[in-house]
Protein backbone atom coordinates (compact mmCIF):
# COMPACT_ATOMS: atom_id res chain seq x y z
CA UNK A 1 0.00 0.00 0.00
CA UNK A 2 1.48 3.34 -1.09
CA UNK A 3 -0.07 6.77 -0.70
CA UNK A 4 0.94 8.48 -3.91
CA UNK A 5 -0.43 12.00 -3.52
CA UNK A 6 2.15 13.05 -0.96
CA UNK A 7 5.66 14.43 -0.80
CA UNK A 8 8.41 11.94 0.00
CA UNK A 9 12.14 12.32 0.50
CA UNK A 10 13.83 11.00 -2.62
CA UNK A 11 17.47 11.79 -1.81
CA UNK A 12 19.77 13.95 0.26
CA UNK A 13 20.94 17.20 -1.29
CA UNK A 14 24.48 15.87 -1.56
CA UNK A 15 23.38 12.82 -3.57
CA UNK A 16 21.82 14.77 -6.42
CA UNK A 17 24.32 16.35 -8.80
CA UNK A 18 25.34 16.34 -12.42
CA UNK A 19 25.86 12.57 -12.45
CA UNK A 20 22.48 10.87 -12.90
CA UNK A 21 21.35 8.99 -9.78
CA UNK A 22 19.03 5.99 -9.96
CA UNK A 23 16.58 5.16 -7.18
CA UNK A 24 13.46 2.95 -7.06
CA UNK A 25 10.54 4.63 -5.30
CA UNK A 26 7.21 2.83 -4.94
CA UNK A 27 8.37 0.28 -7.50
CA UNK A 28 9.05 3.02 -10.06
CA UNK A 29 12.60 3.49 -11.38
CA UNK A 30 13.57 7.15 -11.14
CA UNK A 31 16.60 9.06 -12.35
CA UNK A 32 17.57 12.28 -10.59
CA UNK A 33 20.03 14.99 -11.48
CA UNK A 34 20.53 18.74 -11.22
CA UNK A 35 20.21 21.31 -13.96
CA UNK A 36 23.13 23.64 -14.53
CA UNK A 37 21.18 26.19 -12.51
CA UNK A 38 21.05 23.72 -9.62
CA UNK A 39 17.38 22.67 -9.72
CA UNK A 40 16.71 18.98 -9.04
CA UNK A 41 14.99 16.96 -11.75
CA UNK A 42 13.32 13.55 -11.54
CA UNK A 43 12.33 11.48 -14.55
CA UNK A 44 11.28 7.91 -15.17
CA UNK A 45 14.54 5.95 -15.38
CA UNK A 46 13.71 4.06 -18.55
CA UNK A 47 14.34 4.98 -22.14
CA UNK A 48 11.11 4.61 -24.11
CA UNK A 49 13.08 3.04 -26.97
CA UNK A 50 14.52 -0.14 -25.43
CA UNK A 51 14.06 0.34 -21.67
CA UNK A 52 17.66 1.02 -20.70
CA UNK A 53 17.91 3.06 -17.52
CA UNK A 54 18.58 6.66 -18.47
CA UNK A 55 20.74 6.88 -15.35
CA UNK A 56 23.38 4.92 -17.25
CA UNK A 57 23.60 7.84 -19.69
CA UNK A 58 24.97 11.34 -19.27
CA UNK A 59 24.02 14.99 -19.36
CA UNK A 60 24.79 16.77 -22.61
CA UNK A 61 24.17 20.28 -23.94
CA UNK A 62 23.39 21.55 -20.46
CA UNK A 63 20.40 19.74 -19.01
CA UNK A 64 19.62 17.15 -21.69
CA UNK A 65 19.83 13.52 -20.58
CA UNK A 66 21.27 11.28 -23.29
CA UNK A 67 20.58 7.54 -23.27
CA UNK A 68 23.71 5.38 -23.26
CA UNK A 69 22.30 2.88 -25.73
CA UNK A 70 21.20 4.76 -28.88
CA UNK A 71 21.58 8.36 -27.83
CA UNK A 72 17.94 9.39 -27.46
CA UNK A 73 17.82 12.70 -25.64
CA UNK A 74 15.30 13.90 -23.05
CA UNK A 75 14.69 17.34 -21.63
CA UNK A 76 13.78 18.14 -18.02
CA UNK A 77 10.06 17.69 -18.70
CA UNK A 78 10.69 14.10 -19.88
CA UNK A 79 10.05 14.85 -23.55
CA UNK A 80 12.32 13.10 -26.04
CA UNK A 81 13.84 15.94 -28.02
CA UNK A 82 16.28 14.10 -30.27
CA UNK A 83 16.59 10.74 -31.96
CA UNK A 84 20.01 10.32 -33.54
CA UNK A 85 19.82 9.40 -37.19
CA UNK A 86 16.38 10.86 -37.88
CA UNK A 87 14.77 14.24 -38.10
CA UNK A 88 11.50 13.45 -36.35
CA UNK A 89 10.77 12.37 -32.81
CA UNK A 90 8.04 9.70 -32.61
CA UNK A 91 4.82 11.00 -31.09
CA UNK A 92 4.43 9.86 -27.50
CA UNK A 93 8.17 9.57 -26.99
CA UNK A 94 8.21 10.86 -23.47
CA UNK A 95 9.03 9.60 -20.00
CA UNK A 96 7.20 10.53 -16.81
CA UNK A 97 8.51 13.52 -14.91
CA UNK A 98 7.97 14.08 -11.19
CA UNK A 99 7.70 17.36 -9.28
CA UNK A 100 10.76 17.93 -7.06
CA UNK A 101 11.49 20.42 -4.29
CA UNK A 102 14.66 20.87 -2.26
CA UNK A 103 14.16 21.64 1.39
CA UNK A 104 15.90 20.89 4.72
CA UNK A 105 18.92 19.31 2.94
CA UNK A 106 16.59 16.75 1.45
CA UNK A 107 15.24 16.51 -2.09
CA UNK A 108 11.50 15.81 -2.10
CA UNK A 109 9.47 14.08 -4.81
CA UNK A 110 5.74 13.90 -5.54
CA UNK A 111 4.74 10.48 -6.81
CA UNK A 112 1.08 11.11 -7.58
CA UNK A 113 -0.95 13.50 -9.70
CA UNK A 114 1.40 16.44 -10.43
CA UNK A 115 -1.55 18.84 -10.44
CA UNK A 116 -1.96 18.19 -6.71
CA UNK A 117 1.70 18.77 -5.78
CA UNK A 118 1.78 21.77 -3.42
CA UNK A 119 5.19 22.44 -1.82
CA UNK A 120 3.43 24.18 1.07
CA UNK A 121 2.34 20.75 2.30
CA UNK A 122 5.89 19.43 2.74
CA UNK A 123 6.27 18.29 6.34
CA UNK A 124 8.26 20.63 8.57
CA UNK A 125 11.77 19.36 9.28
CA UNK A 126 13.29 22.81 9.79
CA UNK A 127 15.59 21.65 12.61
CA UNK A 128 17.86 20.14 9.95
CA UNK A 129 18.92 23.57 8.66
CA UNK A 130 18.00 25.89 11.52
CA UNK A 131 20.91 28.00 12.87
CA UNK A 132 19.57 27.50 16.42
CA UNK A 133 20.22 23.75 16.21
CA UNK A 134 23.23 21.55 15.53
CA UNK A 135 22.06 18.91 13.10
CA UNK A 136 23.04 16.30 10.56
CA UNK A 137 21.40 13.46 8.71
CA UNK A 138 22.06 9.98 7.31
CA UNK A 139 20.45 7.24 5.25
CA UNK A 140 19.76 3.55 5.70
CA UNK A 141 18.46 1.08 3.14
CA UNK A 142 16.11 -1.26 4.99
CA UNK A 143 15.00 -4.65 3.69
CA UNK A 144 11.63 -4.20 5.34
CA UNK A 145 8.27 -2.57 4.65
CA UNK A 146 8.12 1.16 5.48
CA UNK A 147 5.28 0.69 7.96
CA UNK A 148 7.48 -1.51 10.15
CA UNK A 149 9.72 1.54 10.63
CA UNK A 150 6.77 3.81 11.44
CA UNK A 151 5.48 1.21 13.94
CA UNK A 152 8.88 1.05 15.62
CA UNK A 153 9.12 4.80 16.09
CA UNK A 154 5.59 5.09 17.47
CA UNK A 155 6.13 2.48 20.15
CA UNK A 156 9.26 3.30 22.09
CA UNK A 157 8.79 0.56 24.68
CA UNK A 158 11.27 -1.42 22.58
CA UNK A 159 14.11 0.91 23.66
CA UNK A 160 14.53 -0.89 26.96
CA UNK A 161 15.07 -4.20 25.19
CA UNK A 162 16.73 -3.43 21.84
CA UNK A 163 18.89 -0.37 22.65
CA UNK A 164 20.40 -1.10 26.02
CA UNK A 165 23.81 0.45 25.20
CA UNK A 166 22.48 3.74 23.84
CA UNK A 167 18.99 5.14 24.36
CA UNK A 168 17.31 2.43 26.40
CA UNK A 169 17.37 1.87 30.14
CA UNK A 170 16.93 -1.37 32.04
CA UNK A 171 15.61 0.29 35.17
CA UNK A 172 12.09 -0.50 36.24
CA UNK A 173 9.92 1.96 34.36
CA UNK A 174 6.53 3.24 35.37
CA UNK A 175 5.48 5.03 32.23
CA UNK A 176 2.30 6.91 31.58
CA UNK A 177 1.66 7.08 27.87
CA UNK A 178 -0.74 9.54 26.28
CA UNK A 179 -1.95 9.04 22.72
CA UNK A 180 -3.45 12.14 21.12
CA UNK A 181 -5.32 11.29 17.96
CA UNK A 182 -6.46 14.00 15.56
CA UNK A 183 -8.06 13.15 12.21
CA UNK A 184 -4.71 13.24 10.40
CA UNK A 185 -2.01 12.82 12.98
CA UNK A 186 -1.03 10.96 16.11
CA UNK A 187 1.11 12.13 19.02
CA UNK A 188 2.42 9.65 21.60
CA UNK A 189 3.82 11.24 24.74
CA UNK A 190 5.74 9.39 27.40
CA UNK A 191 7.38 10.66 30.55
CA UNK A 192 9.71 8.74 32.79
CA UNK A 193 10.24 10.53 36.06
CA UNK A 194 13.19 10.24 38.42
CA UNK A 195 14.92 7.41 36.56
CA UNK A 196 18.51 6.87 35.41
CA UNK A 197 19.45 8.52 32.12
CA UNK A 198 20.28 6.22 29.20
CA UNK A 199 23.93 6.01 28.06
CA UNK A 200 23.49 8.37 25.09
CA UNK A 201 21.97 11.04 27.31
CA UNK A 202 24.77 10.66 29.87
CA UNK A 203 27.34 11.18 27.08
CA UNK A 204 25.47 14.16 25.64
CA UNK A 205 24.25 15.82 28.82
CA UNK A 206 26.76 14.72 31.42
CA UNK A 207 24.01 13.62 33.80
CA UNK A 208 25.29 12.20 37.06
CA UNK A 209 21.96 11.56 38.77
CA UNK A 210 18.42 10.63 37.87
CA UNK A 211 16.49 12.55 35.25
CA UNK A 212 12.97 13.40 34.13
CA UNK A 213 12.85 12.30 30.51
CA UNK A 214 10.33 12.99 27.75
CA UNK A 215 9.59 11.33 24.44
CA UNK A 216 6.99 13.04 22.29
CA UNK A 217 6.51 11.14 19.05
CA UNK A 218 4.57 12.88 16.30
CA UNK A 219 3.36 10.93 13.28
CA UNK A 220 2.07 12.67 10.17
CA UNK A 221 1.11 10.79 7.05
CA UNK A 222 2.27 9.26 4.96
CA UNK A 223 5.46 8.26 6.71
CA UNK A 224 7.01 11.03 8.82
CA UNK A 225 7.82 10.62 12.47
CA UNK A 226 9.37 13.49 14.40
CA UNK A 227 10.47 12.95 17.96
CA UNK A 228 10.96 15.62 20.60
CA UNK A 229 13.20 13.94 23.17
CA UNK A 230 15.30 15.06 26.06
CA UNK A 231 15.86 15.09 29.78
CA UNK A 232 16.56 17.39 32.69
CA UNK A 233 17.83 16.63 36.18
CA UNK A 234 14.90 15.19 38.06
CA UNK A 235 12.60 17.53 39.93
CA UNK A 236 13.49 20.68 37.96
CA UNK A 237 10.07 21.04 36.40
CA UNK A 238 10.31 19.50 32.95
CA UNK A 239 6.82 17.92 33.09
CA UNK A 240 5.45 21.38 33.90
CA UNK A 241 7.21 22.85 30.86
CA UNK A 242 10.52 24.03 32.40
CA UNK A 243 13.36 22.43 30.46
CA UNK A 244 16.28 23.75 32.48
CA UNK A 245 19.78 22.38 32.76
CA UNK A 246 19.21 19.42 30.49
CA UNK A 247 19.29 18.47 26.85
CA UNK A 248 16.71 18.65 24.13
CA UNK A 249 16.92 16.91 20.77
CA UNK A 250 14.86 16.15 17.74
CA UNK A 251 15.02 12.81 16.02
CA UNK A 252 13.63 13.24 12.53
CA UNK A 253 12.51 10.35 10.33
CA UNK A 254 11.27 10.20 6.76
CA UNK A 255 10.56 6.81 5.29
CA UNK A 256 10.16 6.46 1.54
CA UNK A 257 8.87 3.15 0.20
CA UNK A 258 11.16 1.54 -2.34
CA UNK A 259 9.03 -1.58 -2.77
CA UNK A 260 6.50 -3.35 -0.56
CA UNK A 261 9.40 -5.00 1.25
CA UNK A 262 12.19 -2.41 1.15
CA UNK A 263 12.49 1.17 2.35
CA UNK A 264 14.68 4.24 1.94
CA UNK A 265 15.09 5.47 5.50
CA UNK A 266 16.25 9.08 5.79
CA UNK A 267 16.87 10.24 9.33
CA UNK A 268 18.36 13.23 11.05
CA UNK A 269 19.24 14.35 14.54
CA UNK A 270 19.23 17.90 15.88
CA UNK A 271 20.35 19.18 19.29
CA UNK A 272 19.85 22.52 21.03
CA UNK A 273 23.02 22.38 23.18
CA UNK A 274 26.64 22.80 22.05
CA UNK A 275 25.18 23.57 18.64
CA UNK A 276 28.38 24.79 16.99
CA UNK A 277 30.44 21.75 17.92
CA UNK A 278 30.50 19.26 15.01
CA UNK A 279 32.04 16.61 17.29
CA UNK A 280 28.92 16.73 19.47
CA UNK A 281 26.69 16.50 16.42
CA UNK A 282 28.62 13.50 15.11
CA UNK A 283 28.76 11.79 18.50
CA UNK A 284 25.02 12.00 18.89
CA UNK A 285 24.19 10.76 15.43
CA UNK A 286 26.73 7.97 15.81
CA UNK A 287 24.84 6.87 18.94
CA UNK A 288 21.50 7.10 17.13
CA UNK A 289 22.91 5.19 14.17
CA UNK A 290 24.08 2.42 16.51
CA UNK A 291 20.49 2.16 17.75
CA UNK A 292 19.01 2.36 14.27
CA UNK A 293 21.27 -0.42 13.02
CA UNK A 294 19.83 -2.53 15.84
CA UNK A 295 16.35 -1.56 14.62
CA UNK A 296 17.32 -2.38 11.04
CA UNK A 297 18.17 -5.93 12.11
CA UNK A 298 14.73 -6.15 13.74
CA UNK A 299 12.86 -4.82 10.68
CA UNK A 300 14.66 -7.17 8.33
CA UNK A 301 14.02 -10.17 10.54
CA UNK A 302 10.35 -9.21 10.85
CA UNK A 303 10.02 -8.84 7.09
CA UNK A 304 11.71 -12.16 6.43
CA UNK A 305 9.31 -13.90 8.80
CA UNK A 306 6.32 -12.14 7.29
CA UNK A 307 7.35 -13.33 3.86
CA UNK A 308 7.89 -16.84 5.17
CA UNK A 309 4.45 -17.00 6.80
CA UNK A 310 2.40 -14.28 5.13
CA UNK A 311 -0.96 -15.22 6.66
CA UNK A 312 0.18 -15.51 10.27
CA UNK A 313 -2.00 -13.39 12.60
CA UNK A 314 -0.59 -10.84 15.01
CA UNK A 315 -1.69 -9.83 18.49
CA UNK A 316 -1.85 -6.21 19.60
CA UNK A 317 -1.00 -4.99 23.09
CA UNK A 318 -1.63 -1.71 24.92
CA UNK A 319 1.69 -0.32 23.76
CA UNK A 320 0.50 -0.55 20.14
CA UNK A 321 -2.23 2.06 20.60
CA UNK A 322 -0.35 4.83 18.81
CA UNK A 323 0.74 2.45 16.07
CA UNK A 324 -2.83 1.30 15.47
CA UNK A 325 -4.10 4.87 15.26
CA UNK A 326 -1.47 5.70 12.64
CA UNK A 327 -2.40 2.64 10.62
CA UNK A 328 -6.08 3.59 10.73
CA UNK A 329 -5.28 7.05 9.43
CA UNK A 330 -3.25 5.55 6.60
CA UNK A 331 -5.96 3.01 5.74
CA UNK A 332 -8.51 5.81 5.54
CA UNK A 333 -6.29 8.05 3.40
CA UNK A 334 -5.49 5.17 1.08
CA UNK A 335 -9.17 4.30 0.66
CA UNK A 336 -9.95 7.96 -0.11
CA UNK A 337 -7.13 8.15 -2.67
CA UNK A 338 -8.27 4.96 -4.37
CA UNK A 339 -11.87 6.18 -4.47
CA UNK A 340 -10.83 9.47 -6.05
CA UNK A 341 -8.74 7.61 -8.60
CA UNK A 342 -11.61 5.28 -9.47
CA UNK A 343 -13.93 8.24 -9.88
CA UNK A 344 -11.47 10.01 -12.16
CA UNK A 345 -10.93 6.89 -14.25
CA UNK A 346 -14.67 6.37 -14.62
CA UNK A 347 -15.11 9.99 -15.71
CA UNK A 348 -12.47 9.56 -18.40
CA UNK B 1 11.97 -6.34 33.49
CA UNK B 2 8.35 -5.51 34.17
CA UNK B 3 6.87 -2.54 32.40
CA UNK B 4 3.92 -1.07 34.23
CA UNK B 5 2.15 1.58 32.32
CA UNK B 6 -1.19 2.85 31.43
CA UNK B 7 -2.18 4.50 28.20
CA UNK B 8 -4.39 7.56 28.00
CA UNK B 9 -6.16 8.01 24.67
CA UNK B 10 -7.25 11.50 23.71
CA UNK B 11 -9.36 11.81 20.59
CA UNK B 12 -9.79 15.11 18.76
CA UNK B 13 -12.44 15.97 16.22
CA UNK B 14 -11.81 17.91 13.01
CA UNK B 15 -12.42 21.07 15.05
CA UNK B 16 -9.73 19.94 17.51
CA UNK B 17 -12.22 19.59 20.35
CA UNK B 18 -11.28 16.71 22.62
CA UNK B 19 -13.41 13.88 23.85
CA UNK B 20 -13.01 12.68 27.44
CA UNK B 21 -9.96 10.46 27.79
CA UNK B 22 -10.03 6.68 27.60
CA UNK B 23 -7.56 4.83 29.82
CA UNK B 24 -6.08 1.43 29.10
CA UNK B 25 -4.53 -0.19 32.16
CA UNK B 26 -1.72 -2.70 32.35
CA UNK B 27 -4.11 -5.23 33.86
CA UNK B 28 -6.35 -5.14 30.81
CA UNK B 29 -9.12 -2.75 31.87
CA UNK B 30 -10.61 0.06 29.79
CA UNK B 31 -11.60 3.00 31.98
CA UNK B 32 -13.96 5.70 30.74
CA UNK B 33 -15.03 9.04 32.11
CA UNK B 34 -18.73 9.56 32.55
CA UNK B 35 -21.46 10.62 34.88
CA UNK B 36 -23.21 8.18 37.16
CA UNK B 37 -26.84 7.66 36.20
CA UNK B 38 -29.08 8.86 39.01
CA UNK B 39 -31.93 6.92 40.56
CA UNK B 40 -34.44 9.35 39.06
CA UNK B 41 -32.99 8.88 35.58
CA UNK B 42 -33.18 5.14 35.98
CA UNK B 43 -36.83 5.43 36.93
CA UNK B 44 -37.68 7.88 34.13
CA UNK B 45 -35.88 5.84 31.49
CA UNK B 46 -36.83 2.42 32.83
CA UNK B 47 -33.22 1.50 33.26
CA UNK B 48 -32.06 -1.36 35.49
CA UNK B 49 -32.16 -0.28 39.13
CA UNK B 50 -29.22 -2.25 40.39
CA UNK B 51 -26.59 -2.34 37.64
CA UNK B 52 -23.65 0.10 37.62
CA UNK B 53 -24.37 2.58 34.85
CA UNK B 54 -22.69 5.70 33.54
CA UNK B 55 -23.76 8.24 30.97
CA UNK B 56 -21.04 9.16 28.49
CA UNK B 57 -20.75 11.93 25.96
CA UNK B 58 -21.48 11.10 22.31
CA UNK B 59 -18.04 12.37 21.40
CA UNK B 60 -16.57 9.71 23.68
CA UNK B 61 -18.55 7.02 21.92
CA UNK B 62 -17.03 8.23 18.65
CA UNK B 63 -13.57 8.12 20.24
CA UNK B 64 -14.23 4.55 21.37
CA UNK B 65 -15.22 3.57 17.86
CA UNK B 66 -12.20 5.27 16.27
CA UNK B 67 -9.55 4.32 18.77
CA UNK B 68 -10.37 0.93 20.26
Amino acid sequence: MFLRNAWYVAATDREVGRTPLRRIIMNEPIVMYRTEAGAPVALEDRCVHRHLPLSMGKLVDGDILECLYHGLCYDTTGACVKVPGQQSVPPGARVKSYPMVERYHWVWIWMGDPALADPATITDFHWLDDPNWGATHRYLHVKGNWQLVVDNLLDLTHLAFVHTTTIGTRALVNAKVTVDRSPNDVRVTRWTIDAPAPPTFIKAGGFTGNVDRWQIVHFTPPSFVRLDVGATPTGTGAPEGRRIGGISMRNLNAMTPETETTTHYFYGQAHDFDIHNPKTTEMIIDQITTAFLEDQAVFEAQQANMLQVPDAPQVDINADTGVLQARRILDRLYAEEQAALAQRTAAE
Amino acid sequence: MPLNFRVELIWKDTDQREAASIFLTSDGRVILQGRAVSAQERKDLSLPANADMISIDRKLSRAIKDML
